[in-house]
């Protein structure tokens, strides 16, 4: 799963009858989705009543199909909580000190951040 | 899912058997900047119509293609809605409130 804020919603009629109900937002991760097309936005269900400007914890892949209980939607990405609050660990958010793989660029809001304790 | 915008259509004679009679359609996703914008399209199956210069909603992965077109086709990016209306809010895209907290 990952983590975004909610920036827009979007309506549609014609589409596959299982999003007849479907409540779609446009999220824009915080970080890094989607290489392959260099977007930085993903359309995501949302069941949690989640609003414009919060930030959502997303499921990805084939999981976000069951969302919605024992529905089979049509999906890619469901919106799986409205986040309340985030704290990151100012030493070990920074790239120096993540592990292989996860030191690309991060773009947290800053007032996540807070120093460590010392 | 990703929105995009249909740029094109696209017609092949020489094709696998899971694309005979499927309707290909080439879609720019939404915000890909250059050199995004030619390299980054995608070709996705289209059962609901639509047609360029509409703003689809494209999903992607087996299990969508198997409950929407049929588990016989060979592309894992399928329209599965047209938008209507898109509303983004720049202001939500500012930083969260600073909420001071003391160590």
């Amino acid at each position: 799963m990952i983590l975004g804020r909610v920036i827009g919603e979007l309506w549609a009629t014609r589409k596959d009858e299982r999003l007849e109900r479907a409540k779609l937002l446009v999220v824009r991760p915080h970080g890094w989705y989607e290489a392959r097309w260099q977007t930085r936005h993903l359309v995501a269900v949302d069941d949690v009543d989640a609003g414009v400007g919060d930030d959502v914890v997303v499921c990805l892949g084939q999981p976000a199909r069951w969302s919605r209980g024992g529905e089979n939607l049509p999906v890619d990405a469901a919106v799986m909580a409205v986040v309340d609050r985030v704290e990151l660990d100012a030493d070990a958010a920074t790239p120096a000190h993540a592990g292989p793989g996860i030191g690309r660029p991060w773009d947290a809001p800053a007032s996540w951040t807070r120093a460590r304790a010392r | 899912m990703l929105i995009g915008e249909v740029v094109g259509r696209l017609w092949a004679s020489r094709q696998a058997d899971g694309l005979a009679g499927r309707k290909l359609l080439l879609v720019r996703p939404l915000g890909g900047a250059p050199p995004a914008a030619q390299s980054g399209l995608v070709v996705a199956v289209d059962g609901l119509g639509a047609g360029p210069g509409e703003r689809v909603i494209v999903a992607h992965g087996s299990r969508v293609r198997d409950i929407t077109v049929g588990e016989a086709v060979a592309d894992k990016d399928i329209v599965v809605a047209i938008v209507d209306d898109l509303h983004l809010d720049p202001a939500a895209e500012r930083p969260a409130p600073v909420r001071t907290r003391r160590a």
